[in-house]
């Protein structure tokens, strides 16, 4: 070393101990990977199963570094294929000598899952494409044979539980890598950032730009943190306990979020109007806030101690807003300043009531009593079609090409296409995803040829096996922890697996094995294609039209959990928007601004509409009340010229006939939101707009 | 304990029937102690989980065969 640095002790660099880190926990999953398969291996071969090589897949596919996926992935895995196999038996006993009728109701069922699957999130989508295509793991070798039916489910069925029973064992004691930990930060980093944001926005102004990124950013956490509590409940019971508890968490963020932008907005909208006075005294009335919100360095308890002081603050800001009331000198500006006053009310109690929650979890309590909540997400019909259409063509184009040619390899590629496509369908770019597994495929499918055909027929014990394989099997664990390589690390790792195709006994025949792999190249290729033929990607005007629709949601469902329902259902379509648009692009800004101008109007709706259930109110403002609920409804499902001045006419009725109160603050909200000159909404302007007029 | 059950005309292992059984038996002694904050006390809790399933299998396994 040329660089002669005086301390005493050699210190590795920052960047040299990362990477250590990062290899040692690659690397530790490499491990626990392989004992997981060959251990399983070993078992089966002592079972006696047919194909320890499925166990041994189960193992590749399930396994990942941390426990608690293992074990939700296990779990749906074994739902599935329980289901699967007695799918696939019931068909091939219904049509034992009816090819094209069973091929049919195969590919029904499996269409079906297809479908099913697109309904939920995280692995319980999982749970059903692997129904779907475990029947045709089951029926497709024995169609031929169906006598042998019954003895290839109970086959397919061990093999997978055994692997799923050895992966979750060794992922979960040995030397386990907690996502519970993971849970914990991202609950924490949520928090923090959070409340960071607000504290840095109250000092200034803010431009929209930043608005929608810092909104974004919250959509994301929020739908992370739900995906991570699905799978988190696998792994700690105590975690499953605090399951509710952690939903209502997030439930509260997103309310404040929301409570939040709505009160930014209205007070951008003051500040063009040019009512100074009145934003003077709301800004008077949040500074105290934003004292608040500045916790002493290093605070050993950050959520109680902005509890304590958020409850203080709520206490002073009953008595502040009648003492600002008092002097403002006008009284134009009084439903105004009334308005922010709520709002600034409303978004104290929620984040109270979030740091409280907050609170209470890292305090580790557990039996609390508190209201249940749900995550909803919300589905698209076209999507689920979609996905159930391209699964039905793939199979029985395949079905056709296998019937008409004859090959007798033509179920293998069914089969890989069927798998594939369903796996993937949710993947945010299908098409090169199924690619990268096809380049796996293809390096795995040489691997094991070598292997199979130069270096077993050497040897003949299991220590053997294991010393042949290992050098090969170690690289697909080891790509599949680099995000860049996920796609082919799998596609390699289930290759050299299913290409190997450990049975009792071995066979030692190279025109089966290249026929299989061809086959499976086929399959992969099919799936590629159906991709491509049928992309799966919505539109954005249809994806502004699901995220207007929730504003009708806003107006007309049940009231009870309404909130609970809107915002959840709100960031999962983001959520799901999201990930097939440019980030940065126009078409995100159009998707954000739109975002923002929903969130706000609907939660709005929500809160007049309780306005309106408490009954105190006047015939006769309740009546126009309804009418403007309706008015902006209307407008939502089709924002045009005409509807937005009958909206804006109903709302200025209903704010007529409205004596004061939260009802008529509620509905000046809406009025301001509708006037909003950033709104993608404002003025005649037709859907989409390209670039949102912007004073810049 | 017949060695074998007729589930449907399916021949199952009876040890297969007390293996499930003892399965929903450890979910049920593990969703409890969650609840108690009885796993705050135990050094591995998914080694303690195991042990557990073995247990409660094996014993029942023992008793009824």
């Amino acid at each position: 070393m040329s660089d002669a640095t005086p301390s005493a002790e050699p210190r590795p660099a920052p960047w040299l101990r990362s990477f250590a880190a990062d290899e040692a926990r690659a690397w530790m999953f490499v491990a626990k990977s392989l004992l997981a398969m060959y251990g399983g291996a070993w078992l089966a071969m002592q079972l006696h199963l047919e194909q320890p090589s499925t166990t041994m897949i189960t193992v590749g596919i399930v396994m990942h570094p941390q426990s608690g996926m293992v074990l939700a992935k296990s779990f749906y895995r074994a739902i599935g294929t329980v289901a699967g196999s007695l799918a696939g038996l019931l068909l091939i006993s219904t049509f034992p000598q009816q090819r094209e009728v069973f091929l049919l109701g195969l590919s029904l069922w499996i269409t079906l899952c297809a479908s099913g699957a697109v309904l939920y999130r995280n692995f319980m989508a999982y749970g059903f494409v692997l129904a779907g295509y475990t029947a045709a793991i089951v029926a497709l070798p024995v169609v031929g044979n169906p006598l042998a039916g019954f003895e290839s489910a109970q086959m397919r069925v061990s093999e997978v539980l055994l692997g799923i029973l050895v992966a979750g064992v060794v992922s979960d004691v040995v030397f386990p890598e907690r996502l519970r930990a993971v849970l914990r930060r991202s609950a924490h980093a949520q928090f923090d950032r959070f409340f960071a944001f607000l504290r840095d926005s109250l000092a200034g102004s803010l431009p929209q730009t930043r608005m929608e990124e810092v909104n974004l950013e919250f959509v994301r956490a929020a739908v992370q943190l739900e995906d991570l509590r699905a799978s988190v409940i696998f792994e700690d019971p105590e975690v499953r306990a605090r399951s509710s508890h952690l939903r209502l968490l997030n439930q509260r963020y997103m309310a404040a979020a929301t409570t939040f932008q709505s009160l930014h907005h209205l007070l951008n909208r003051l500040q063009r109007q040019g009512q100074t006075e009145v934003v003077n005294a709301l800004t008077a009335l949040y500074q105290p806030l934003r004292e608040a919100l500045t916790l002493p360095a290093r605070a050993r308890n950050p959520s109680g101690l902005l509890a304590q002081r958020l409850e203080r603050f709520r206490h002073t800001l009953a008595q502040n807003v009648a003492a600002q009331r008092q002097a403002l000198a006008q009284p134009s500006g009084s439903l105004e300043f009334a308005t922010g006053a709520a709002l600034l009310q409303r978004l104290a109690a929620e984040l109270h009531d979030y740091a409280r929650t907050d609170d209470a979890l890292r305090a580790g309590v557990i039996r609390t009593e508190q209201e249940r909540v749900r995550f909803h997400r919300s589905n698209d019909w076209s999507d689920i079609g979609l996905t159930g259409l391209r699964t039905f063509l793939t199979m029985t184009v395949l079905s056709v090409f296998w019937i008409l040619s004859g090959w007798s390899f033509g179920a293998t590629t069914m089969l890989l296409a069927t798998v594939f496509s369903g796996l993937l369908a949710s993947s945010p770019n299908p098409v090169s995803a199924v690619l990268k597994t096809l380049y796996g495929f293809a390096a795995g499918m040489l691997v094991a040829a070598l292997v199979e055909f130069r270096m077993l027929p050497m040897g003949d014990s299991f220590p053997f096996l294991v010393a042949a394989t290992l050098p090969f099997l170690l690289l697909g664990p080891y790509l599949s922890t680099r995000p860049q390589f996920v796609g082919f690390g799998s596609g390699y790792t289930i290759s050299v697996l299913l290409n190997l195709g450990l049975r009792q006994p071995m066979l030692y025949n190279p025109e089966v094995y290249f026929n299989n792999a061809l086959s499976q190249l086929g399959g992969l290729a099919a799936a590629a294609a159906a991709f491509m033929l049928l992309p799966g990607q919505v539109s954005l005007s249809r994806q502004l039209r699901r995220l207007r629709q929730l504003v009708a949601t806003a107006a007309s469902a049940r009231l009870e959990g309404l909130v609970w329902q809107f915002e959840t259902r709100l960031r999962d379509l983001v959520q799901q928007a999201v990930v097939h648009t440019p980030a940065g692009s126009a078409q995100s800004r159009i998707l954000m601004a739109w975002s923002l101008a929903v969130q706000e109007s609907g939660r709005t709706l929500i809160e007049l509409r309780h306005d309106l259930a408490a009954g105190t109110l006047p015939d006769e403002a309740r009546a126009r009340t309804e009418a403007a609920i309706g008015a902006i409804d209307r407008l939502y499902r089709m924002p045009d010229s005409s509807h937005w001045q009958q909206a804006d006419a109903a709302v200025n009725a209903a704010i007529a006939a409205m004596p004061e109160g939260p009802a008529r603050n509620h509905l000046y909200q809406i009025h301001s939101a509708l006037h909003d000159t950033e709104s993608p909404l404002f003025g005649p302007l037709p859907i989409p707009v390209p670039n949102p007029t912007h004073a810049t | 304990m017949p060695r074998e059950i007729d589930l449907f005309g399916v021949l199952v292992p009876g040890l297969l029937v007390i293996f499930f059984g003892g399965l929903a038996a450890t979910a049920l002694i593990d969703g409890l102690l969650g609840r108690l904050g009885g796993y705050r006390h135990v050094w591995h809790p998914a080694l303690f989980r195991l042990a557990v399933l073995v247990v409660v299998f094996t014993t029942a396994a023992l008793l009824l065969f």
